[in-house]
C-alpha cells in the first residue's frame, strides 16, 4: 500500500510546528510498512492534486496571505476545491482552515474572498484567542478528547454546508460563542488546533490515514501501534485542561 | 525642579533595590518602575551621558553582549552591561541608576544594553545609542503573533529614535538588510562567506522575501535558517558586501571554534571561546561593533578567545566524574543549531531536554516541532539516552520518537531530583537543553543537591 501526501504551501503556511502533522502521518505509515511520499506544493508550483491521497495546509502569518490569496483566486483555489469534492482527505489548520472557507473579513472591515471550498466565514477581531484548548470529537463513536493550542485573531462561523468537527471543552474554538470547534465536510477536517495536532492525538492521525486508504483501496485495516508516549502526552493535557 | 526629580527617582530606585536585597530578593523591575513613576525621563537624563551600545535581534543577544563586554574590558574602556532578565524599560533604567551617583552623574562612560525589539522601541528615545547591533531576526515562540514584520518594524522604530547611531547589521539576514533600507544612519555589515555545514540545506523554511518587491529571494549559499548569500530575482536587492566577513572555519572543537576573519583590510585567524555556527555570527557582529569603537583587531581577537559565555550558554560543570554542559534553548532556529552541533560530536553522550511552558518559556510549545531533530535519530550509538523532563516532558518524548530516536533510549522523568540523580550517574558526558524557567529550576536543584552554589562563572 502507498499513500501520497501533499503539503500545500510549506513555504507560507508553516507556523507553530504544523509540519509535525505531516511528520506524524508519514511516520505512522512507515511504522506499518505503508509506503508514503510527501510532496511540497509551494507558492507558484503546480502539482496535480488528483495524484494525492492526503492534503495538508498549516497556519501562516497574516502578512503573507496576500500573495497566497492571489494564487487561490487565480487557479489553486479551484483545484483544491475540485480535489475536496472528489473526496481527498484534507487536514487544514488555522490559517489554512480559514483560507479554505468562503471569506475572511479583517477587523477593520476589509472583506476578502477565499477558496470557497468550505462553507465557513471568518471575521478578524482585535483580541486574539490564544492558549491550550481541548474539544470533544464524537465521530468515531466513543468520544475522543482532542488537545491542541489555538492562536487566532479571527472568529469562524459555520454555514449549513458543514458540521462542527468537535465541541469545545476548554478554550475558544471557532469563535468562543457557539461552542463549536473546526469544521467537517466530505473528508475535510478544518481546525484551529496547532500544537501540532496529530502527534498527541494519534487516534485522529489514524482516522485520517484510514479514510485515505479506504478511498484509495476500498477498505483498510490499520495495524495498531504502541501509542504509550502519544497517549501520555494527550492525557497530560486533558488532565491539565480539565482542572483549569 | 527636573534635577530634583532625577535625584529623587535615583534615591527611590536605589532604596528599593537595597530594600529588596535586605529581604533576600534580587530584581530590578520594581525599583525601576518606581523610579520611572517619579521621573519618567530618568533613563533619558542618565542615558544621554553615556556612549550606549544597544544589542537587539532574536538570537545571540546575551552571548554578543558578553563578548563585547570582554572586548571593552580588554580595551580598557570602563563599561557596564545589563544582565539577562533586566532587559525591559524598568530593568534597563535600574541598571543605569546602579551606575549613577546620587546626584545623577554616570560613573562609567559606556553601556552595553541588550534588549528585545519591543523594549528597544520604547527605550530608543532615551538611550540615544551610538551603536546598534542587530544580530538576526528569526521567528520566536515568545513572539506570540508569529509576525516577523512586527518585529522588524519595532527594530526600525528603535533605530529611527537613534539618529546618532552606527548600525551593525547581519548582511546574511535578508530581513535585517531589508529593514534598514532608506535609514540615514551609517551601516556596517557583518556576515559569513563560507558554508558552515557540509550537509547541505536544512529543512526549515524561514521566510525571506525581497523588501522591495516581495519576491522570494534566491540563494547562492545558505549558512543556516534563512541566512546566507541571496538576491532578488526580480530587482536589484541583493546581499550587501560585508565589512566584517568570516571567510573560513578552520577548526571546530567541543568548546571552541577557529575561524578566519576579514575586516578592515586585514585577514586573521581568531579563536571563539564557544562552539557552534550561531556563535560565529555573534563574534562577527561583535567584531563589527569593536571596529566602530576603534578597539583594534588584536584586542578584539584576544577578547573573543577568552570571554566566558553567559547564563545557560554552553556552561560547564562536573558532578563527580560526569561533565555536564548546559545550553539554553528558546526557539526553533537556536535549538536546531544546538542539535546540529551535538549531532556532529564524535564522542557518545546523554541528552537531557527540559521543556516548560510558563510565560518565560512561551506557553506554546509547538515550536519544538519546527526544530530539525531528525539528526538525533541519526546519531546511533553515540546517543546513549534522551531524558525528557520539564512540565511538558511527555510532549518531548513524542517529539523524540517522531524524530526517529529509538524508543528504548527515551526516558520520561518529570521529577527534577530523580533526573539529576540519573544525570550524575551517567557514564558519558551530559548535555542539558532546558528552556528558560526549566534552566532556573535545574540550576537551583544542582546548587542545593550538590552544594555547588556558584558553580557556573
Ligand atoms: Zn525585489
Amino acid at each position: 500500500m502507498e499513500l501520497n501526501i501533499c503539503h500545500l504551501y510549506p513555504d507560507l503556511l508553516n507556523l507553530y510546528g504544523d509540519r509535525g502533522n505531516v511528520v506524524t502521518l508519514a511516520r505512522r505509515c512507515e511504522m506499518r510498512g505503508i509506503e508514503v511520499t510527501v510532496t511540497g506544493a509551494p507558492l507558484g508550483e503546480r502539482v496535480n492534486l488528483a495524484d494525492f491521497d492526503l492534503l495538508f495546509l498549516g497556519g501562516g502569518q497574516d502578512a503573507e496571505q496576500g500573495v497566497l490569496l492571489d494564487e487561490l483566486h487565480n487557479w489553486r483555489g479551484a483545484e483544491v476545491k475540485a480535489a475536496i469534492e472528489d473526496g481527498a482527505v484534507t487536514l487544514a489548520i488555522c490559517g489554512g482552515y480559514q483560507l479554505l472557507g468562503r471569506s475572511y473579513k479583517t477587523w477593520d472591515g476589509k472583506e476578502m474572498d477565499c477558496a470557497g471550498a468550505l462553507d465557513v466565514i471568518s471575521v478578524g477581531q482585535k483580541e486574539r484567542m490564544i492558549g491550550d484548548y481541548m474539544f470533544q470529537w464524537d465521530e468515531p463513536g466513543a468520544p475522543i478528547h482532542i488537545v491542541g493550542f489555538e492562536n487566532h485573531s479571527a472568529k469562524t462561523y459555520l454555514g449549513n454546508g458543514v458540521t462542527p468537527f468537535g465541541r469545545v471543552l476548554a478554550g475558544h474554538g471557532n469563535n468562543g460563542e457557539d461552542g463549536t470547534e473546526g469544521a467537517r465536510y466530505h473528508n475535510v477536517f478544518g481546525t484551529y488546533s496547532h500544537g501540532p495536532l496529530l502527534p498527541k492525538n494519534p487516534k485522529l492521525a489514524d482516522w485520517l490515514l484510514r479514510l485515505a486508504l479506504e478511498r484509495k483501496y476500498g477498505s483498510a485495516e490499520l495495524e495498531s501501534l504502541d501509542d504509550t508516549l502519544e497517549e501520555a502526552a494527550n492525557a497530560f493535557m486533558v488532565a491539565r485542561l480539565a482542572n483549569e | 525642579m527636573r534635577r530634583l526629580r532625577v535625584i529623587l527617582a535615583i534615591l527611590v530606585c536605589k532604596a528599593a533595590r537595597w530594600g529588596l536585597r535586605v529581604l533576600g530578593r534580587g530584581g530590578t523591575s520594581v525599583p525601576g518602575k518606581l523610579a520611572l513613576r517619579v521621573c519618567p525621563d530618568l533613563l533619558g537624563a542618565l542615558g544621554r551621558q553615556v556612549y550606549t551600545i544597544v544589542i537587539t535581534g532574536t538570537n545571540g543577544k546575551t552571548t554578543s553582549a558578553r563578548m563585547l563586554e570582554q572586548c571593552l574590558e580588554n580595551g580598557a574602556i570602563p563599561a557596564f552591561a545589563n544582565r539577562s532578565g533586566a532587559n525591559l524599560l524598568p530593568g534597563i533604567t535600574a541598571e543605569f541608576v546602579a551606575h549613577a551617583t546620587i546626584s545623577g552623574k554616570m560613573r562609567l562612560g559606556h553601556a552595553i544594553i541588550e534588549c528585545d525589539e519591543a523594549a528597544f522601541r520604547l527605550a530608543g528615545p532615551y538611550l540615544d545609542a551610538k551603536v546598534v547591533l542587530v544580530t538576526n531576526v528569526f521567528r520566536d515562540q515568545l513572539d506570540r503573533f508569529g509576525e516577523i514584520t512586527h518585529t522588524l518594524n519595532s527594530i526600525r522604530a528603535g533605530i529611527e529614535y537613534s539618529p546618532n547611531a552606527t548600525v551593525c547589521i547581519n548582511a546574511d539576514c535578508a530581513l535585517c538588510v531589508g529593514m534598514v533600507q532608506g535609514l540615514p544612519n551609517p551601516i556596517r555589515y557583518f556576515g559569513v562567506e563560507t558554508a558552515l555545514f557540509d550537509d547541505g540545506e536544512d529543512g526549515m523554511a524561514e521566510m525571506a522575501r525581497c523588501p522591495a518587491c516581495s519576491t522570494a529571494v534566491v540563494y547562492d549559499y545558505k549558512t543556516y535558517g534563512h541566512l546566507g548569500g541571496y538576491g532578488c530575482p526580480d530587482c536589484a536587492f541583493t546581499r550587501p558586501k560585508a565589512d566584517v566577513a568570516v571567510t573560513a572555519v578552520l577548526e571546530e572543537l567541543p568548546d571552541t571554534v577557529r575561524v578566519e576573519v576579514q575586516a578592515g583590510g586585514e585577514r586573521r585567524h581568531m579563536t571563539i571561546n564557544l562552539p557552534g555556527a550561531y556563535n560565529i555570527y555573534n563574534a562577527a557582529g561583535v567584531i563589527a561593533v569593536a571596529e566602530v569603537l576603534n578597539l583594534g583587531m588584536s584586542v578584539t581577537a584576544a577578547a573573543l578567545a577568552e570571554f566566558r559565555g553567559g547564563f545557560g550558554r554552553m556552561e560547564r560543570l562536573n558532578i563527580g566524574d560526569v561533565t555536564v554542559r548546559m545550553i539554553l534553548v528558546k526557539n526553533p532556529i537556536g535549538c536546531s543549531q544546538v542539535l546540529r552541533y551535538l549531532g556532529a560530536m564524535q564522542a557518545p553522550m546523554t541528552l537531557v531536554i527540559c521543556l516548560n511552558d510558563r510565560s518565560g518559556d512561551g506557553a506554546d510549545v509547538s515550536w519544538i516541532w519546527d526544530v530539525d531533530a531528525e539528526i538525533l535519530g541519526q546519531m546511533g550509538e553515540r546517543l546513549h539516552t534522551v531524558y525528557c523532563s520539564g512540565i511538558r516532558a511527555d510532549e518531548v518524548a513524542v517529539w523524540m520518537k517522531y524524530a526517529g530516536v529509538d524508543e528504548g533510549k527515551i526516558q520520561v522523568e518529570h521529577d527534577t531530583d530523580k533526573l539529576l540523580e540519573s544525570v550524575a550517574s551517567s557514564s558519558v558526558p551530559v548535555y542539558v537543553m532546558p528552556t528558560y524557567t526549566a534552566m532556573l529550576e535545574v540550576r537551583e536543584k544542582l546548587a542545593k543537591q550538590y552544594g555547588l552554589s556558584q558553580f557556573w562563572e
